[in-house]
């Protein structure tokens, strides 16, 4: 085992698959000559060369569009978009390209191409620059969407996403590039499509994932103050969903809340609530409860900032409530 | 549409209530803020405004009836209104009124011109609002149960009809149907037990019941809080003997001068307050991970009343001064008495002092209040023999028994505290500088 950071578990699984496989590159803004904004592509370019570690313009639906057609050709390119929030101007590429051409080409063609980066709210970016791209990607079929939250995770599932035949995008988290982790030395990978529990527990369901996991994990610390047993569930990949593993949990503790980093309105959390109504609905004793960013644009001010980030005392709240719970 | 009108939570604790008395009957109109009934809580007994106008359509609890936050009360509207509409829209959680009819022609001919012009646009309107005859009789109620708590109560046989729900306004949870299914709310008939007992001349005794008492709020909060407290807080005791004979006199003094009667409780509070000041360490508690020391003095005083027990605050007491604190004082256990008392006036105390002294008790340990670390119990001043120069005099002697948790605080600590409250109230002038 050896401690790293989750941008130095990134760096280590392209760089991995860039040695196992030649089809494999890198593409996006300052990921070459800068090292990477966020400096998970640092050293790549010295290592690969500029025809494997590409810089691009500003100009995210071009080189999206690039990446779409090099993975059309039979290469295997991984587009780093600085900020998810960018990847709105490639988003026709990504919905219209990327997500359909598979099926569209009656399968002449397949997509791996892998769309990273770090998605939702840092610290005071303000509203164009603090988005959760969950709801728009998950939204539609043809895409598999991930979220990571430890250096392990963050690994061993860029390894699965950059070898897999479809699409797949790979969200990030700008203010949690620098939490380390234990992550194995030998090759490891992770299969799309498993959530992983985080903490266990008997009492009350705590489904979350991304930027979410370590509120919902603090969260849980305090519950069990309260004697409130929170069993967390990271789910890892946002689609396919791992509904089994979320059904089994709330059959077994009859309550659920969702921790998360993201607004209200449908996506998601709407898309758990939902399954766990429909599927588990014999199962629940109490309404299922959402902790996500409240129904506006992130505000720029750090006091209301913090006021719409899911914070542990927020959650706390929710799940005393799930678990009627009286002080 | 008419509003329904829910049983409000009035303070913080509060889970259950009863009207002690509504201040208006069906046909009464009602405007927003007047005080349409008294409701008691676990603290106090509260009058409660309404937040809506209209016409008093429907009462729909009698006074007296214990019931969750959240239970519909009654039914405020315009005059005509469907009231069985109104909490069948609702989710049929309401009880619907007994006896009755939604139309009741007596008491809206006294309802105003305005309600009157109110009801015609609305039946214009509305041919929806269906008259008393479409709808006879009680709509069916929907028992508000968990799904969970549905299907373990059909796979236990329990009859949820005969389960109280202890979740959000009423409603039946998992762990309702799993105690009702323990505990066999479908269980036989009690079985009389043959009794042979008799006395020497084969009389058989007289045999009556048990006889579960009804809880009041109050009751019931004192029986969670302390069977907490007893169960959770490691307690130790201190007991000190005070020399009152300084005390005694100086009261003497205040009572010839003063415009308030100063109590020997009074004195109490106001060594208190000053000796946790010089001792932090008493004005802390375990709050479960960590000992939480109290940025402010503020003393709970126990007051007996009919019900039970009340322990109203003197906030900031370590900045007040004898006069300041005996006035509250007097005010707070006569309000108290009377349940005139606020949530507010009666949470947020950081050391509680309780003193059975006026019983005749010497001395005696008290229960700690859970968030506080410590409580003081006070025994009656005592004329008692004591040796003094070699010869045994007779001196005034009161016992007082600080109770700690000892998960905050050590013994040492606490008897610092104690001997920091004796001197001072040994030489008690010093406190009124």
């Amino acid at each position: 085992m050896t401690v790293l950071q989750i941008r130095e578990a990134l760096r280590a699984a392209i760089d991995e698959e860039m040695a196992r496989d030649d089809r494999v590159f890198v593409m996006g803004e300052e990921v070459g000559h800068y090292d990477g904004a966020y400096k998970v592509t640092e050293g790549l370019l010295a290592k690969y060369g500029e025809q494997r570690v590409v810089d691009t313009p500003i100009a995210e639906a071009g080189f999206a569009g690039v990446g779409i057609g090099a993975a059309m050709a039979g290469l295997r390119p991984i587009v780093e978009f600085m900020t998810f929030n960018f990847s709105a101007v490639a988003f026709d590429q990504i919905l219209n390209n990327a997500a359909k051409l598979r099926q569209l080409s009656n399968g002449q063609f397949t997509l791996p191409i892998v769309f990273r980066g770090p998605n939702a709210a840092a610290h005071m970016l303000s509203s164009t620059h603090s988005q959760a791209f969950e709801s728009f990607y998950c939204g539609f079929p043809g895409v598999k969407v991930i979220s990571v939250a430890t250096p392990y995770d963050a690994k061993g599932l860029l390894k699965s996403a950059i070898r897999d035949d479809n699409p797949v995008l790979f969200f990030e988290s700008e203010v949690m590039y620098s939490v380390k982790g234990e992550v194995p030395d030998e090759e490891y990978l992770i299969p799309i499509g498993k959530a992983d529990i985080k903490r266990p527990g008997e009492g009350i369901t705590v489904i979350t994932w991304g930027q979410g996991v370590p509120v919902a994990l603090a969260a849980a610390e305090l519950a069990a103050r309260d004697g409130l047993d929170c069993e967390v569930i990271d789910l890892r990949t946002l689609r396919p969903l791992d509904d089994e593993a979320v059904l089994a949990s709330v059959r077994k503790t009859n309550r659920a809340v969702l921790v998360y980093h993201g607004w209200p309105y449908g996506g998601t959390g709407a898309e758990v609530s939902d399954r766990i109504q429909r599927l588990a609905f014999d199962h629940l004793d109490a309404p299922i409860e959402r902790v996500c960013y409240d129904d506006v644009n992130m505000p720029y001010a750090e006091n209301l900032e913090q006021l719409v980030i899911p914070s542990p005392e927020r959650a706390l709240e929710v799940i005393r409530k799930v678990a009627y719970y009286r002080i | 549409m008419a509003k329904i009108v829910e049983l409000p939570r009035l303070s913080d604790t509060m889970e259950e209530g009863v009207i002690a008395s509504w201040h208006v009957k069906k046909g009464d109109k009602v405007k927003r803020g007047q005080v349409i009934a008294e409701i008691e809580t676990d603290k106090a007994t509260m009058e409660f405004e309404s937040f809506d106008a209209g016409e008093v359509l429907e009462l729909l609890v009698p006074e007296g009836e214990v019931m969750p936050i959240g239970t519909p009360i009654a039914v405020l509207g315009k005059a005509g209104e469907d009231v069985q509409a109104a909490l069948a829209a609702r989710g049929g959680e309401g009880k619907a009124p007994q006896g009755a009819a939604p139309h009741d022609g007596g008491a809206h001919a006294e309802a105003s011109d305005e309600a009157v012009e109110g009801s015609r646009s609305q039946q214009g309107d509305a041919p929806a609002a269906a008259p008393a005859e479409a709808s006879p009789g009680r709509v069916p109620d929907r028992i508000a149960a968990s799904p969970v708590a549905r299907r373990l109560a059909r796979e236990h046989g329990v009859d949820l009809t005969a389960i109280t729900g202890s979740g959000p306004h009423g409603r039946i949870v998992k762990s309702d149907v799993e105690a009702a299914a323990a505990g066999g709310v479908t269980a036989s008939p009690t079985v009389v037990a043959a009794s042979d007992e008799a006395d020497e001349r084969g009389r058989p005794f007289v045999r009556r019941p048990d006889e579960p008492q009804k809880l009041s709020q109050m009751r019931k909060a004192i029986a969670r809080r302390m069977g907490q407290a007893n169960a959770e807080i490691p307690h130790f005791y201190l007991t000190a003997v005070v020399d009152m004979d300084a005390a005694v006199g100086l009261r003497e003094q205040l009572k010839a001068v003063l415009p308030v009667k100063v109590s020997y409780n009074d004195l109490v509070l106001l060594a208190a307050a000053r000796a946790l000041v010089t001792h932090p360490e008493v004005n802390a508690y375990w709050d479960g991970q960590t000992i939480v020391r109290r940025g402010n003095v503020h003393l709970g005083m126990a007051v007996a009343v009919d019900e039970g027990l009340i322990v109203p605050v003197i906030r900031y007491a370590d900045q007040k001064g004898l006069l300041e604190i005996a006035e509250q004082a007097r005010d707070l256990g006569l309000r108290g008495r009377d349940k005139q008392l606020r949530p507010e006036e009666m949470s947020g105390s950081t050391f509680t002092v309780s003193n059975l002294g006026m019983f005749g008790i010497d001395q005696f340990a008290a229960v700690i209040n859970p968030g506080e670390g410590a409580i003081l119990a006070v025994g009656a001043i005592a004329d008692t023999v004591v040796p003094k120069g070699g010869e045994l005099v007779v001196g005034k002697r009161m016992k007082m028994t600080l109770a700690c948790d000892h998960r905050a605080m050590d013994g040492a600590s606490g008897a610092k505290f104690l001997a920091t409250m004796r001197d001072l109230l040994e030489k008690p002038l010093a406190m009124l500088a």
